[in-house]
């Protein structure tokens, strides 16, 4: 190894060092926060405090914990699979069958992807309102299962998706249906673990949709609650990042557990 | 009164044969308020609903609390969409942003004159909610602003109370100056993004962006130069403040000791008796443009009030609720002042017991009877409906005017962006 390759491997390492640190100071952050008094980090304190059990308390004492939580996650959860499943369907069929029209309905579908949100926020509110689903689950979950994002990420995949298992599947009698649950779905699982962590970290931070729709304390996901804990005009910093640990947990714990299948997928989704 | 108990339950069958069940109920003479921070607004909306239950008991109040830009999001997006479901009874609106509300979406707020006499409260806060001679606030928390200062510091450089007792911003800087090369701390703090300076500095001479009209009101606006013109002066003695970057280090500033004193809200009181330093801090009235006619020794920050939702179905429960507590109780303005330090503008509370003491954090002082003193000479003006998108234009110009550049010419380029902005 010359003077010159170790300078260099030097200097990456630096880099990578000053990345990781830029990644994992915010966690870092917050996990100090939580154990020292508002005060603190205000000031700006970097070690760990004895605050933690009384941040926990004031935090429960002025949050129903049990119906944010069951609130958000039910809502992350089942947008999750409702996508997974009508969007990897719709990706696979624009991928597995031809049509004169396919390539412009997927342009269209495409250029629809640039309309930001707020563009339709309002149309979207007074279609909810006029179906009187103003204040519901359905309202949230309804608007996002057809992702356009997931629907164009699914089509990729299964550019990969071999043909001849499909050949093979028909020859031995399944219908187009059971090709796709019985065959595609096993065969693209780390397209689907990857969908399902991006799919689930949207929905599980979604933050205006929900904050536009949603009106009563009952219905509140966490997002909503710690945003309104957050903008006090003196607020309890401890009590914010204990709730923004309850609020990263679910995320990181989806994202681990399907951590080795999201890789295959990335990897997949290139070929 | 009859309670009616609406409820519709929607069942949604999905594809794969799964349903999601969803309620919405709401009950008669339930009066929802939408707020921001639940243990300032949030706290005395609660004891505010407690008294109400002694003058009406069938009337339960409901709090949802948002952020406040969420507040703001939310109310916007569902007037403009047309559709009054889902809107609250009674929402809180910051001052700044009461007559975009209100001349943006007419008729969508009730005007409140037959239940709040509006004399009695300060005149600034009636007229930021008025519309062609309909009011339709009833006036909350003040931003009576003062000067908080270090006594202990000030001391040391051998100023009195007295001394910042009717000053102009010129005689400040003197000081200001004078303190730095006695004890070394500089002032205040000064965030260079942020025009919220200025605009204390304008309402104090009576004046805005705009005129009481609406229209922009930046050139030839002799408060308007004398504000800007003072403000430049300050930032080009760096000396005498300490640069800080956002609301955190603002507050942590004064909180830690690193200047000697700072020009806010009376909303802040709390922050500054929460850091610590009892017998340190005194409140002055805040200086006053010496060059401009008619400028008081008194001016505002922020504020807020509420608001009734014309489409509201229990308008006429929420507007009493409004008009007998909120409006005319002298004794829930003590309670709220001592419990959440909210200063109402309600001007008879100023007579109560809570507003009369001393506090000796601030070494003995009246801090609460000045405050209200002062809340009555603020004048009235126009926040109009873009004083956000002037305000913007006004923080581009500060780093320059910091560096010397001709008030004539920030007005120049304030006045074109404002203009491209508003229209």
């Amino acid at each position: 190894m010359t003077l010159f390759d170790r300078v260099q491997r030097a200097m990456v390492y630096v880099l990578l060092s000053l990345a990781a640190f830029v990644s994992i100071f915010p966690f870092f952050w917050m996990i100090v926060g939580s154990t020292n008094t508002s005060a603190d980090i205000i000031r700006g304190k970097a070690s760990f405090g004895d605050q933690l059990l009384i941040n926990i308390v004031n935090f429960l004492a002025s949050v129903d914990l049990f119906s944010v939580l069951f609130n958000s996650t039910f809502i992350a959860v089942t947008t999750t699979f409702f996508t997974l499943v009508v969007s990897s369907l719709a990706g696979y069929g624009f991928e597995m069958f031809r049509s004169a029209f396919r390539e412009r309905v997927f342009a269209v579908l495409l250029l629809m992807l640039s309309i930001p949100f707020a563009a339709i926020m309002v149309p979207l509110f007074v279609m909810m309102a006029r179906m009187g689903m103003i204040n519901t689950y359905s309202a949230i979950i309804l608007p996002t299962i057809s992702s356009i994002f997931i629907i164009f990420y699914f089509r990729q995949s299964t550019k990969a998706f071999p043909g001849e298992l499909r050949d093979a599947a028909r020859i031995d009698g399944l219908n187009e249906w059971q090709i796709f649950f019985r065959i595609y779905i096993p065969v693209m699982r780390s397209t689907y673990a990857a969908a399902t962590i991006i799919v689930f970290m949207a929905n599980w931070n979604n933050y205006l949709w929900p904050l536009i729709v949603l009106q009563t304390n009952e219905m509140k996901t966490i997002t909503l609650v710690i945003s309104s804990l957050a903008s006090a005009y003196y607020p309890d910093f401890g009590l914010v990042m204990v709730g923004t640990i309850l609020a990263t947990l679910p995320t990181l714990v989806v994202f681990f557990v399907l951590q080795r299948l999201f890789v295959e997928g990335m990897v997949g989704s290139i070929k | 009164m009859t309670d009616k108990l609406k409820s519709s339950s929607l069942a949604i069958l999905l594809a794969s044969g799964i349903s999601l069940t969803a309620m919405n109920a709401a009950i008669a003479e339930e009066i929802t308020v939408w707020l921001w921070d639940m243990n300032f607004n949030g706290a005395t909306m609660i004891e505010a609903a407690e008294r109400y239950k002694k003058i009406n008991p069938d009337v339960t109040v409901n709090i949802v609390d948002f952020a406040k830009a969420d507040v703001e999001q939310k109310l916007q997006t569902q007037l403009a969409s047309g559709t009054t479901e889902g809107l609250p009874d009674i929402v809180l609106i910051e001052d700044y942003g009461a007559q975009k509300y209100l001349l943006s979406f007419p008729g969508s707020f009730e005007p409140l004159n037959d239940v709040v006499d509006y004399s009695g409260f300060a005149d600034y806060k009636v007229a930021l909610a008025s519309v062609d001679g309909q009011t339709y606030s009833l006036p909350f928390d003040s931003g009576v602003t003062g000067l908080f200062y270090r006594s202990d510091i000030y001391g040391d450089a051998g100023y009195e109370a007295d001394d910042l007792e009717n000053i102009t911003w010129e005689r400040y800087i003197e000081i200001s100056k004078d303190v730095k090369s006695k004890t070394g701390y500089p002032t205040f703090p000064i965030d260079i993004n942020d025009a919220g300076m200025l605009r204390i500095l304008m309402q104090s001479a009576g004046s805005w962006y705009f005129t009481p009209e609406g229209d922009l009101n930046l050139k030839d606006n002799p408060a308007f130069h004398a504000a800007l013109d003072t403000y430049s002066q300050v930032l080009q003695s760096p000396e005498i403040y300490k640069p800080i970057s956002g609301w955190t280090e603002y507050v942590s500033s004064f909180t830690s000791g690193d200047v000697a004193s700072v020009i806010t809200g009376v909303w802040m009181t709390a922050t500054i008796k929460a850091s610590g330093m009892p017998g340190q801090w005194g409140v002055a009235p805040i200086p006053r443009l010496g060059s401009v006619e008619g400028s008081v020794n008194a001016s505002n920050l922020g504020g807020s009030s509420w608001y009734v939702l014309a489409s509201s179905e229990e308008k006429d429960s929420a507007k009493d609720f409004l008009g007998s507590v909120w409006g005319t109780d002298s004794d829930f303005y003590q309670k709220i002042l001592v419990n959440q330090g909210a200063v109402g503008s309600l001007l008879a509370a100023r007579d109560g017991a809570a507003y009369q003491a001393s506090d000796e954090y601030f070494g003995g002082q009246a801090v609460w009877q000045n405050f209200s003193e002062w809340l009555g000479n603020i004048p009235g003006v126009n926040y109009g409906i873009f004083t956000n998108e002037v305000d913007s234009a006004v923080a581009v110009q500060l780093p320059a005017l910091a560096k010397g550049a001709s008030v004539d010419d920030a007005i120049e380029k304030i006045n074109a962006q404002a203009q491209s902005q508003t229209q």
